[in-house]
């Protein structure tokens, strides 16, 4: 909706007007250093990573520095499990083996982290996924694209779940889970609670896993994840969302993240950011030919 | 409509006063006097004129003509010599002898050139230093059309931009703001109704057909009781009535889009029309350079403005008029939004008698949009998702003037407006099979009763005070929701809902919002004045933007949101120079506001039933100085406008709970604006702006998540930046043809940002596009060059 939005006050502003978009300097005082606590357990078979580093200037070009000496300890609320997690290669992570998940659909799950003397906590739940069912695309010219980028604009055809209302994380890669592309984010079929059940996923939704400026070219492979949510993790993640795409004449006012890890002790101050979530996922991928 | 016991009594008690005073001031007035009065209209188009002085030569005893042109005096008995004076007319006078009443109906010629070579004399009673409302601006649409335009188009919204007191956050950006009061504050009235939209293309143009207007009232301050609802300012649009001596055409080509309206009479001298019309053709000159996606790409809007007047006899005339206005936007099947305003009013005015006049208006108003999204016919699966949501009112406002003699006038009257919004009705069909979300229907009565005093007892000296009784009552058939009081900042908790039967009352709200304003007259050439004035706004716009969206939806308020209240309080010091050279002004605001709407982060607003969850009360406050100078005789003409000031709030929650500056705050804001005529034929209009960059806020770190550099402020406060100062020139030339008898034409050319600046509207973080591992702040400009246009301008 917002995308549609965005798309008419650039071809206003571009029809009309000159529109134009600079990278400017900014001169903005270093900020307090929090620590970020990057966890999303799947279920996915085979090992499982989180990342805690620690968060860095803005346009600092270095990479986040890297939190080596915290104690994380992931529990299966629901069958009673406990995971330690270990450091190596700068993340966190358990290896329950190739062919065995950590996650279990409907299972619940607590993330203990210790830093010092600062014990952190939050829960989440995997949820079902509905799969994938196919990926098609269309080549464009030039001329033809919204963008004017040539190339192959790729969408997913799946269905949502039945039943009570489902928050989806779809995202798509280019080529290998090592270069993500872009995100989506629906409720059930849609964009809001309560409209659809049990659809295919509505247009502006699959045709989200194409970038709209960076089409896919010939013998690249489309892949894409989806991933379930709870409620929480879906507000979350479309808060991320709103903060990465703030852009245009309906830009809303940075508001910083909300994290769910919540210190053990209520009279410390002490906190860090990022989040905890779980999800059930599926793939599916398709070469360009 | 049934009101409260509290209501009626008060209501009843301001009646009783009212009546009270009436009789006092007949019982004071009881030597011979008589009353002249009638309507002062122009002699060659029959249009009601409004704000001509009416004085009596040598005395300051005179009165002005009201929105419809009636005025009424009463003076003693005897000879009298009157004088209509206006801007832009050859004053008239005559002698009169009153030995009765007297209905006296004046046409005015406009004068052949601007009223240089006129000496002036007596006192203006229009002018500034002698009304008694502090912060008010009026303009009529040949002051406006003198200004520069974006791409050759006059327009309302973007010239009371330059007044002082007015801003916007930028260009393009949807509605403005009025010392320090958010976009919402502002009672936008089109011949009486409300509007919800003022701007087409997301805010660019103003939805005002300049063919159409004949006057613009902006009130900053010490509002007269009749106005209400709204906390900020009130902007009172009148159209024309239309000429009803004779059929005429007025149009315009430009490169944006172009105008037409037809106006004469429908029975000479007795009743008349206008229809003005305008769309714009962007798509269609577009549409050769789009194929693929983009070929079926709609982009245009368009409006139309009509009215028609009846003179029934001495007596009664009636006016209807209307406003259909629609921005349509849509790629193909695919995708299709629209949204725009629909007005009508119908009024009556009534004289009484030679002191009693009435304007009874209704009106009916709707702000709408839709949009939809449909699956592309090849596709397997057949979907279709569409989005409605609306607002609609009825109201009525009997309205009632009572020129007791020429020191006292009394205004009374009621309003009473029925709300129903709609805020939102999805539906999603994917083959045939349909799932709505249709979130439930709000309704609402406001209404108001009010009286206010204008009393001059004597030359340096007046007053107008008054109050207004207004009340707003949250009504089913709905259903409230009850939210637990949490941590500030956090969306709060469902407890119960609760479902009311239709009429009945879910939560109810009164004020009392005492008014007044005062004038002090130091000498001939200046006066003082004083001005205070509560309001209360018992609705807002939702909008968690820059700049409102056309699909932000109103919502009244109700058991979780209470109504804002303002206070604000102006002086003021008015001195116009001998023989009406110009005027200055200077004036001083403080003004607070009381539970004034807040969101908490990443808040909910689209098709969500429980959206009052997410929001916050919050407190205001702005100040500032204004300083206006204007000159409008002469071959140079225009003003200058100086604001200094500061708006900001506090919410709960947010920005650690201390005051934060508000997007719309600018601290300095400069307007020149400036028309010169170097022949009969051609002038030149220049127009240079200049402010302080809008608050900002902007993140001074990121973090590493899901692969993902997402921006964050360490500092947790809200807009601790600025952006650039803003600054811009624009242009324009106008060359009148040969005018002939009937056919007057002039060609306008302009540039817009004459110097190219790249002003910023906002400045956003991101990873970058091409190398996600660099992070970088972007400057959006909405206009970033030099924007030239031209327009044909024609009457006939």
């Amino acid at each position: 909706m917002k995308r549609f939005l965005y798309i008419f006050s650039i071809l206003t502003a571009g029809a009309g007007f000159t529109a134009c978009e600079d990278v400017i300097d900014l001169d903005v005082p270093e900020g307090k250093t929090y620590t970020v606590v990057d966890a999303w357990i799947t279920n996915a078979p085979g090992k499982q990573d989180i990342r805690i580093t620690q968060t860095v200037p803005y346009t600092s070009t270095q990479p986040a520095p890297v939190v080596d000496n915290a104690v994380v300890i992931l529990s299966d609320l629901t069958d009673g499990t406990t995971y330690n997690f270990t450091f190596a290669d700068g993340v966190y992570s358990y290896d329950p083996g190739a062919d065995n998940s950590i996650g279990k659909l409907n299972h619940a799950y607590r993330l203990r982290v210790q830093l010092g003397e600062e014990i952190f906590e939050a829960t989440d739940t995997i949820r079902n996924v509905p799969a994938i069912d196919s990926i098609t695309y269309e080549y464009k010219k030039e001329e033809d694209a919204e963008s004017g980028e040539e190339g192959y604009y790729a969408r997913f055809h799946g269905r949502d779940l039945p039943g009570q209302t489902d928050y989806y994380w779809i995202r798509s890669y280019r080529n290998s889970l090592a270069r993500k592309e872009a995100d989506v984010f629906a409720i059930n079929a849609a964009f809001n609670e309560g409209i659809t059940d049990s659809a295919v996923f509505i247009t502006p939704i699959s045709e989200g896993i194409t970038k709209y400026d960076k089409p896919f070219q010939l013998n690249e492979t489309v892949i894409v994840r989806i991933a379930s949510c709870t409620k929480a993790s879906h507000t979350f993640l479309t808060h991320v969302e709103s903060q990465l795409n703030n852009g245009g004449l309906f830009a809303s006012i940075l508001q910083n993240v909300k994290s769910n890890l919540v210190n053990t002790n209520t009279a410390s101050q002490a906190r860090v950011l990022g989040w905890f979530g779980t999800s059930g996922v599926k793939y599916n991928e398709k070469v360009i030919r | 409509m049934k009101l409260t016991r509290p209501f009626k009594s008060t209501a009843c008690t301001l009646l009783l006063l009212c009546l009270g005073m009436l009789s006092i001031q007949r019982a004071t007035a009881q030597q011979q006097r008589y009353t002249i009065s009638g309507y002062v209209r122009d002699e060659q188009s029959g249009e009601s004129l409004i704000g001509i002085s009416i004085g009596k030569t040598g005395t300051t005893l005179g009165t002005v003509t009201n929105e419809y042109g009636f005025y009424s005096l009463t003076l003693p008995a005897g000879k009298h010599e009157l004088q209509y004076t206006y801007i832009g007319y050859a004053p008239m006078k005559f002698t009169i002898d009153l030995t009765s009443n007297i209905r006296k109906d004046i046409r005015l010629a406009q004068a052949d050139r601007q009223l240089n070579e006129v000496v002036i004399t007596g006192k203006h009673q229009e002018k500034n230093i002698n009304t008694l409302n502090t912060s008010l601006n009026k303009l009529d649409i040949a002051e406006i059309k003198k200004l520069p335009t974006l791409m050759g188009e006059v327009d309302v919204l973007r010239t009371i931009q330059t007044l002082p007191g007015v801003n916007t956050v930028g260009e393009g950006a949807a509605g403005f703001n009025v010392r320090g009061g958010n976009q919402d504050e502002n009672l936008i009235l089109l011949d009486e109704a409300p509007l919800y939209n003022s701007t087409h293309m997301l805010g660019f143009f103003s939805v005002f057909n300049p063919d159409a207007v004949k006057n613009i009232n902006l009130i900053k301050g010490g509002f007269p009781a009749e106005y209400g609802g709204r906390t900020a300012s009130v902007l009172d649009i009148r159209m024309k009535d239309g000429n009803d001596q004779r059929l005429g055409l007025t149009g315009g080509i430009g490169n944006i889009f172009s105008r037409l309206a037809i106006e004469g009479p429908i029975k000479k001298d007795q009743s008349s029309f206008i229809i003005a019309g305008r769309r714009s053709y962007m798509d269609i000159l577009m549409k050769p350079f789009l194929s693929g996606d983009m070929a079926d790409t709609k982009l245009y809007f368009y409006d139309v403005t009509a009215k028609a007047n009846f003179k029934l006899n001495k007596n009664n005339t009636i006016f209807v008029s209307g406003y259909l206005g629609r921005d349509v936007f849509g790629f193909g099947n695919e995708a299709n939004m629209n949204w725009g305003n629909t007005t009508g009013t119908v009024r009556w005015n009534h004289i009484f008698n030679s002191r009693l006049f009435l304007n009874l208006s209704t009106y009916y108003t709707k702000y709408d949009y839709s949009l939809e999204f449909k699956s592309d016919e090849t596709d397997q699966v057949q979907q279709n998702f569409s989005w409605v949501s609306n607002i609609i009112n009825y109201g009525v406002k009997p309205a009632f003037t009572y020129y007791v003699n020429a020191k006292n006038t009394l205004h009374f009257g009621l309003q009473s407006t029925y709300y129903t919004f709609k805020p939102g009705k999805s539906i999603a069909t994917e083959d045939g099979r349909s799932d709505a979300i249709i979130l439930r229907d709000k309704h609402a009565l406001e209404s108001a009763a009010y009286i206010d005093h204008e009393w001059k007892p004597t030359s340096r000296f007046g007053i107008q005070y008054g109050a207004r009784l207004s009340g707003f009552q949250f009504l089913g058939k709905s259903t409230a929701f009850y939210y637990a009081d949490t941590t500030p900042g956090i969306r709060k908790r469902l407890t119960g809902t609760e479902d009311f039967a239709s009429g009945k009352v879910i939560a109810d709200y009164y004020f009392l919002e005492p008014r007044v304003s005062a004038r002090y007259g130091l000498n001939s050439t200046s006066s003082v004045k004083l001005s205070y004035a509560r309001s209360a706004q018992y609705m807002h716009q939702l909008s968690t933007t820059a700049s409102p969206t056309p699909i932000d939806i109103w919502t009244p308020v109700s058991n979780n949101v209470k109504p804002q209240v303002t206070d604000q309080v102006t002086a003021g010091y008015f001195y116009n120079a001998p023989g009406d050279q110009f005027e200055v002004s200077a004036e001083v605001f403080y003004k607070t506001m009381k539970d004034q709407l807040d969101f908490i982060d990443n808040a909910n607003m689209y098709l969500n039933e429980q959206l009052e969850a997410d929001l916050v009360s919050a407190k205001g406050r702005a100040y500032g100085l204004e300083i206006y100078a204007k000159r409008d005789i002469g071959k140079t003409t225009g003003w200058l406008s100086y604001t200094l000031s500061r708006s900001e709030r506090q919410t709960p929650g947010i920005s650690k709970n201390e005051w934060f500056l508000n997007r719309y705050d600018r601290t300095h804001n400069v307007n020149l604006v400036v028309s010169h005529e170097f022949t009969k034929r051609t002038s030149l209009g220049a127009n240079w702006v200049f402010a302080s960059g809008t608050p900002a806020t902007f993140a001074d770190a990121r973090m590493e998540y899901q692969d993902w550099d997402i921006p964050y402020n360490t500092t947790d406060k809200r807009n601790n930046y600025r952006l650039a100062p803003f600054h811009r020139l624009d242009l324009s030339f106008t060359w009148k043809g040969k005018q002939l008898k009937r056919w007057k034409g002039e060609w306008v050319f302009s540039l817009y940002n004459v110097y190219a600046r790249r002003n910023a509207y906002t400045v956003y973080f991101q990873q970058n596009k091409d190398d996600p591992t660099k992070t970088e702040a972007v400057r959006l400009s909405i206009i970033g060059s030099i924007i030239p246009g031209i327009t044909y301008n024609f009457k006939f």
